[in-house]
């Protein structure tokens, strides 16, 4: 039984998952110009104010929360369209995006709607290659 | 919105149950089952192994004989595991103390899944997925069993309860490993993940670098959340986004943690009527209703809440976590409203509505001959439960059962402030919402649910060593004397004659109901008013 239940059956769900569902299978993750730049899953910190940033670790059950809700999102779009001249109607749009894409994650009814740091974050990097250069090491761009 | 969620919850598990309901009672009688000859052979393969007689009958004393000695050797190899971890493969960490391996093991071979331990920080890959995983399955399999034997007892005179060792076997391996290992694919889909590795390490947006906590996470979270165990492979448990990654999983581990728990009272109603499966369903129903009512009457959070599942699907998932004594939790306890935990007490108290895999039954049983007892008094009639009468015995046991409960709970929750073993790690003020957690952790302990306030801070000798004593007892005591009783009834002679109260129809269930509600709040009630109440 050990054998059975113990080592055959996760190893069983571990190899057909790398086959299958190599994403999910290694933890979702976000890849920018070929480099692995976190998990769309974990919240990862941000302190550069081109950033939307994700809860205080405190503040949520696991920790790692890597969402806020959609008025913690339009709330930090004052401070980043200062800090990067990024007109707010398009982080808006932005922000409209991805709360679109996690709905569509959800199958629309199954969860309230929510803003996911990280993607988002990938999104502008990708949108203003050149306003994140500093920050970010790699060139950006799609 | 929220409504559909509900719906979704409800129906599908329902549903579902409707399916697996039927199939339980295949096993409990032994009819054939889907792919019966090859299922028959594998399994045949295994009572070889084992050196199993598959037609020979156990009395009760040797059906619990069976389950002591299969879980203690389950446990001494999971607590082995846990000692000696540093020196065994895949990503080792230092083995943990004594003591913690005892409460860890006991813990886990009860059901339970308290966890005073981070297993993302405390546990190797190897410890999680061989000792754990295997210990999942050891345990509900434990627990159906015990309520397949008992339910055997009320089918006719000397149909006998069945051998522990067939049971166990069949459980596993025509049970729960196929809903397990399809439910982990469908997690993985959603995002949880599953490889080998421990950690992987990133370079992040701004330069720094970054270490996630990964691992097999997939195949032990499904079978965490069928088997009503509880114990997540991350500190945070279900709100950690590798374990319930969306709304959709959050929705789907719900449905887990209810399939078998109410599957049980359908499996029921073929065996032994309908109309008693269905008030049984019923009341269990009722009872859970009650418990999502006070959580979706405050709002929660956000604080200590997930953003993802928000104050509805934190409630959803808490009270269905407690009400299956699966103790899982996919927010933090501190972030739920008073009136939220006042339904999670509920649930631990009552522990069959409609309470963890197999043992939620049983515990529901006997509160069905507790209601007959006490209504055969009301109106001066002999209590007879399936056309046998119940005698003395059969009350006292099940009065003794019911009783069990509270001592497990209140006397060590005295004895923690006693020692000063509760000040100690909660501070020296003793207040509402302090005591609730001292009461919390002891309930959830006697009621093998595992959700707990205090986490690792509880990881000190006192509570390592009581908490797990009183799952042990918790466990073991009710398992014997319901075995007991199911042993006295598989003798007992059934008169064919209508039963004097019935044990079905809207009038039973509006009695059960009442009972089971009127016991719990009178045995509970100051406490009660002492902690979450005054929170």
């Amino acid at each position: 039984m050990i054998i059975t239940t113990g080592v055959a059956y996760p190893l069983l769900v571990t190899a057909i998952g790398q086959t299958v569902l190599p994403s999910q299978s290694n933890g979702s993750q976000v890849i920018l110009d070929g480099k692995i730049v976190g998990s769309e899953l974990i919240a990862q910190s941000f302190d550069s104010p081109k950033f939307f940033y994700p809860r205080n670790s405190t503040d949520s059950g696991s920790g790692v929360d890597p969402d806020i809700t959609p008025d913690n999102a339009l709330s930090q779009i004052p401070r980043i369209s200062n800090a990067t001249g990024i007109p707010m109607n398009a982080l808006k749009t932005l922000v409209n995006l991805d709360i679109a894409r996690n709905k569509e994650t959800n199958a629309l009814v199954f969860a309230p709607d929510y803003v996911r740091v990280l993607n988002l974050n990938v999104e502008l990097v990708k949108q203003y290659p050149e306003v994140y250069a500093p920050e970010v090491g790699v060139k950006g761009g799609n | 919105m929220e409504i559909i969620i509900l719906l979704v919850v409800l129906g599908g598990a329902l549903g579902l149950s409707v399916i697996f309901g039927r199939y339980l009672a295949r096993m409990i009688v032994y009819e054939k089952r889907p792919l019966e000859n090859t299922l028959g052979r594998v399994e045949n393969g295994f009572y070889r192994i084992i050196g199993v007689d598959k037609y020979e009958q156990m009395t009760w004393k040797q059906y619990f004989l069976a389950i002591v000695i299969t879980n203690v050797i389950a446990a001494g190899f999971l607590m082995a595991v846990l000692l000696y971890q540093n020196d065994l493969p895949l990503s080792p960490k230092p083995g943990l103390s004594f003591d913690l391996a005892f409460n860890t093991a006991a813990s886990f071979v009860t059901n339970t899944n308290l966890q005073h331990y981070a297993g993302d920080q405390q546990l190797s890959i190897f410890s999680q997925m061989v000792g754990l995983i295997f210990l999942m399955f050891v345990a509900p399999a434990t627990g159906i069993a015990s309520a397949f034997a008992f339910i055997r007892g009320f089918i006719r005179k000397e149909f006998g309860l069945g051998n522990f060792y067939v049971d166990f076997t069949r459980i596993i391996l025509t049970l729960l490993l196929p809903i397990a290992f399809f439910s982990a694919f469908f997690l993985l889909f959603l995002g949880a993940p599953q490889t080998l590795d421990s950690t992987i390490t990133v370079g992040t947006l701004q330069g720094t670098s970054q270490t996630i906590t990964i691992g097999p996470v997939a195949s032990l979270e499904s079978i965490k959340e069928l088997g009503s165990n509880g114990g997540g492979f991350f500190g945070a448990n279900s709100a950690h986004p590798f374990e319930n990654p969306s709304g959709i999983s959050n929705v789907f581990e719900c449905i887990l943690m209810l399939v078998i728990p109410l599957s049980f009272p359908i499996a029921y109603g073929h065996l032994l009527g309908k109309g008693r499966g269905l008030s049984i369903l019923a009341a269990m129903l009722i009872g859970f209703g009650v418990m999502l009512a006070l959580g979706f009457s405050e709002q929660n959070g956000p604080s200590g809440l997930e953003t993802r599942f928000g104050s509805f699907g934190s409630a959803l998932f808490q009270e269905s976590s407690i009400a299956t004594n699966t103790g899982s939790a996919n927010a933090a306890l501190a972030g739920m409203s008073p009136n939220a935990v006042i339904g999670l007490f509920l649930g631990m108290f009552v522990q069959a509505i409609p309470g963890a895999d197999g043992a939620g039954m049983m515990m529901m049983i006997i509160f069905v001959i507790l209601t007959l007892f006490l209504v055969g008094l009301m109106v001066g009639k002999t209590p007879e439960f399936m056309s046998m009468k119940i005698n003395p015995r059969d009350v006292k046991i099940a009065a003794f059962v019911f009783l069990i409960h509270p001592a497990l709970i209140l006397i060590p929750s005295v004895m923690a402030y006693t020692t000063e073993s509760a000040q100690s790690i909660l501070g020296e003020q003793t207040t509402p919402a302090t005591f609730t957690q001292v009461l919390y952790e002891y309930s959830s302990a006697a009621a093998n649910n595992g959700s707990d306030y205090l986490g690792t801070s509880a990881n000190t000798p006192f509570w390592n060593w009581s908490t797990a004593w009183i799952m042990i007892l918790g466990r073991y005591a009710p398992f014997g004397l319901m075995l007991a009783i199911a042993g006295s009834f598989t003798l007992r002679d059934r008169k064919e004659v209508v039963e004097p109260i019935k044990t079905s129809g809207f009038l039973f269930v509006g009695v059960l109901s009442v009972m089971v509600f009127v016991l719990t709040v009178l045995t509970f009630f100051p406490f009660l008013a002492m902690g979450p109440f005054s929170m």
